[in-house]
């Protein structure tokens, strides 16, 4: 049809130019303003909002304003957009454009014929356009303003085992992408935004005879899993992508897989033109945990002992805070962040883990901390630059991991065997403040509840932090100090991020919770 | 699984001259290409009249009243479910309603699976006269469509986008929509007219609105989101911008040749590769 069309599109072209505002690639490196205009908020990832007419003196009249129900929902994972106004939500395999302001619909897109239903982590825009991934890995651009469909892509199979949650980034012409698998190796892509074609891609397990096969004996390098299923960051002046990867396949076994397994549970840096890697740092050499490195990498300006470095910062799942100059990938720090941590006993000065003895998933069962939920996940960090602070979402947990020797099959749900939760040592949620010079806790705040949430934070220059708690509040405490300020019950387990964004110099606060999505601002007098 | 054993079975029940081979590989027929086939479909229907149409009505259109079967040519449950599932419905129930298991021969079962599909079957699926071609013309020209529907991301704002529309609507309801409009507009499009910035009218269609405020779009393409006194900007109009006399306007080979364009409008690859393996067919579709 497009072709078809074409012809006409010279006589109509005054359509185009009675279009709405257009978001620019240089809005989207401004970072956060009274919009939010990634589902990281600014390309460092620092979810740090200038918005401060909510701060520690006026948060006692923060109060709900719209509560939107998104049918069938179940668990919304998504952190939503906020354009002019304008909120564009996720759902599994559909997007919704809302009033920021009341919540009301303007309009829905579903996409049709889609047979898998993944959770969905949010959308992207530029100029007049909103992107989203579907379960089937499909690209969909749509206009803004009206949700008309512009066009469809695949781009990875669900043959091939692939599914698609994340949240696409757009940087410059292109939007990246990542997918999660089954075990078959996975991979970065950049889409063009005009028309959805693949510009690069950059597969996370090298071929046969590249730099890095080596780090897997025999192994078959076309299931190696090491997904992309989170959104990296971006640094506009070295143009280069920090994305986070995933786990080796099969996860609890690895006796078919000797070596390193690169690029597995690595950050790679990646040139955003052309793909290519520019450093890569893996954390969890050789991982038998599932401790995907699949955390949000955060970008900061920073003096580290005594010179101003570009730092990249990362807490790790696998329970150690990390801190890496992002221009080459140094190693320069690594600090533990939760206290159940058994698998290593610290950090050598390359950044490899000093592995505890006989800490791999075994037949009868072995007690690793932290569990496979993780000392941390992929819910949001965020950061106080003033106050040189990183909040994240601790879980102390440990686990008993089992694993068995069987031939690794492809897509058969095979992963080696699993783990089991240890009922009498129920694990615990706490907010942490990292220094993040040294990696210290500077303060935390405990949270109560099953520990089986997936909900992360938004730092603020109202001098706050939000972030979900265990038990289904979104909380605000002082930045400094930690101490609890307010707190509202939205009466389901949480797995999504606070975000803000302002309207007419209002500012509001939304989190998806449940199938909801609740959106708060101050009683006005 | 499931729908690989189904397949199969369909490909058994009807014999191998239905498959299609596609790209050196066998490809099962599926049951919307079934939809296609006039003697599956007959017997089906003739089959449909003894077993089904007590509940479901003659031609699917749904019973009245209690324990009354479901309107099978609208249903979205109909339309999504795999060919697989949708022939297990008939052959188990559906327990803990009023609807019967049939225990029937596969062939039998498929040919009813084929009829109910052909009843439901999106646009896309069905054979439609018509030159898509000129069908554009009128699109763009003398059907004036393009100024109020957008067809891949061109065109105007005040009725809903068309990219899709072959995939997710019926060949007669497209008919209907074009020949039969509604007198009221349909939710989400409700026509408003607003001051515009040169002094004069402008046109928009009002998306959602409570008493506290309404979200409009206008005929340039900006969004309007009005709350509280600002909705007295907006004057909500009684009659649809859709037009009512294209049965006037356009001849009956126009209508054809629309209907040929629209059906041919999807965004995923797969619905356009089905409809390209669709057998060329002169015969209108009821």
């Amino acid at each position: 049809m497009g072709k078809v069309i074409s012809h006409s599109v010279l006589i109509y072209s005054f359509f185009l130019s009675t279009l709405a505002a257009q978001v620019s690639f240089e809005d989207l490196r401004q970072g956060l303003t009274q919009n939010w205009l990634t589902s990281i908020g600014d390309y460092a990832a620092q979810r740090h909002s200038p918005l401060s007419q909510v701060n520690t003196k006026t948060i006692s009249r923060l109060t709900p304003k719209w509560v939107r129900n998104i049918q069938g929902a179940g668990e919304l994972e998504m952190t939503p957009l906020v354009y002019e106004g304008v909120m564009y939500a996720t759902n599994s395999n559909e997007l919704y454009a809302l009033d920021a302001a009341t919540g009301r619909e303007i309009w829905r897109y579903e996409a049709t014929g889609v047979r898998r239903r993944n959770p969905n982590r949010g959308a992207a825009i530029l100029g007049d356009r909103v992107f989203f991934v579907t379960s089937d890995c499909h690209l969909v651009a749509l206009r803004r303003v009206s949700g008309g469909v512009l066009w469809d892509r695949e781009y990875a199979s669900t043959r091939d085992g692939f599914r698609c949650t994340g949240a696409p980034l757009v940087v410059k012409d292109k939007v990246l992408v990542g997918v999660a698998s089954a075990g078959k190796t996975c991979f970065v892509a950049a889409l063009s935004v005009d028309t959805g074609k693949e510009v690069w891609r950059f597969r996370t397990v090298p071929r046969k005879g590249e730099p890095g096969s080596d780090t897997w004996g025999s192994f078959n390098l076309d299931w190696g899993g090491a997904p992309t299923w989170t959104t990296g960051s971006y640094d506009p002046e070295l143009n280069l992508l920090y994305w986070p990867t995933g786990n080796p396949w099969p996860d609890f076994y690895a006796g078919d897989r000797p070596g390193d397994n690169l690029y597995s549970d690595c950050v790679l840096a990646l040139d955003a033109d052309t793909g290519k890697m520019k450093w890569y740092f893996q954390f969890v050499p050789h991982d038998t945990h599932d401790w995907d490195a699949n955390e949000q990498p955060v970008l900061i300006n920073a003096n580290f002992r005594g010179s101003p470095r570009k730092l990249l910062i990362q807490a790790n799942r696998n329970g150690f805070y990390y801190i890496l100059d992002r221009t080459n990938g140094e190693f320069l720090l690594a600090q533990p962040f939760v206290k159940k941590l058994n698998w290593a006993t610290g950090i050598d000065a390359k950044g490899r883990p000093i592995v505890a003895p006989n800490m791999d998933p075994s037949p009868g069962g072995t007690y690793v901390c932290p569990s496979v939920h993780g000392a941390t996940n992929w819910w949001a960090p965020s950061v106080n630059p003033e106050l040189g602070l990183l909040f994240v979402v601790a879980l102390e947990e440990c686990e008993t991991y089992y694993s068995s020797a069987q031939k690794p099959v492809p897509i058969s749900g095979f992963r080696g065997t699993g783990h089991t939760l240890i009922s009498s040592e129920p694990g615990e949620f706490f907010l942490r403040a990292l220094d993040i010079r040294t990696g210290k806790i500077r303060w935390e705040f405990p949270m109560p509840g099953p520990a089986r949430m997936w909900a992360g934070t938004l730092a603020t220059a109202g001098g706050l932090v939000f972030t979900a708690d265990d038990a289904g509040d979104l909380v605000a405490v002082d930045a400094s100090t930690g101490k609890d300020l307010w707190h509202f019950y939205m009466g389901s387990n949480l797995r999504a991020s606070p975000m803000s964004f302002a309207i007419g110099g209002k500012q509001y606060v939304s989190i998806a919770a449940g199938s909801n999505i609740f959106t708060f601002a101050l009683l006005e007098d | 699984m499931k729908v690989r054993i189904a397949a199969i079975l369909l490909t058994l029940s009807l014999g191998t001259s239905l498959a299609f081979a596609q790209g050196g590989t066998r490809r099962p027929v599926s049951l919307t290409q079934l939809a296609e086939n006039n003697a599956a479909v007959e017997a089906g229907e003739r089959r449909f009249k003894q077993l089904c149409s007590g509940c479901h009505g003659a031609r699917g259109e749904g019973g009245q009243g209690e324990g009354q079967g479901p309107n099978l040519v609208t249903s979205w449950e109909v339309r999504r479910v795999s060919d697989a599932s949708l022939a297990e419905l008939i052959r188990k129930g559906i327990p803990g309603t009023a609807m019967p298991p049939f225990a029937l021969p596969n062939e039998q079962i498929t040919e009813l699976a084929a009829f109910v599909r052909s009843l439901n079957a999106p646009a896309i699926s069905v054979p439609v006269p018509g030159d898509p071609a000129a069908g554009e013309a009128i699109f763009v020209g003398k059907g004036g469509c393009l100024n109020c529907h957008m067809l891949n991301g061109q065109g105007g704002y005040l009725g809903p986008d068309l990219s899709n529309v072959g995939a997710t609507r019926r060949l007669d309801e497209l008919r209907n929509a074009i020949l039969k409009p509604s007198s009221r507009a349909s939710d989400g499009y409700t026509p408003v007219e607003l001051a515009a910035p040169d002094g004069g009218r402008m046109r928009g269609i009002v998306r959602r609105y409570s008493n506290w405020s309404m979200q409009i779009l206008d005929e340039n393409g900006r969004l309007h989101l009005l709350h509280g006194p600002e909705m007295k900007k907006a004057v909500i109009q009684s009659k649809p911008w859709m037009p009512n006399d294209y049965e006037q306007r356009l001849t009956r080979e126009d209508i054809n040749d629309l209907l040929a364009l629209l059906s041919r409008q999807a965004v995923r690859a797969q619905d356009k590769s089905e409809a390209s393996m669709r057998p060329a067919s002169p015969k209108p579709v009821r």
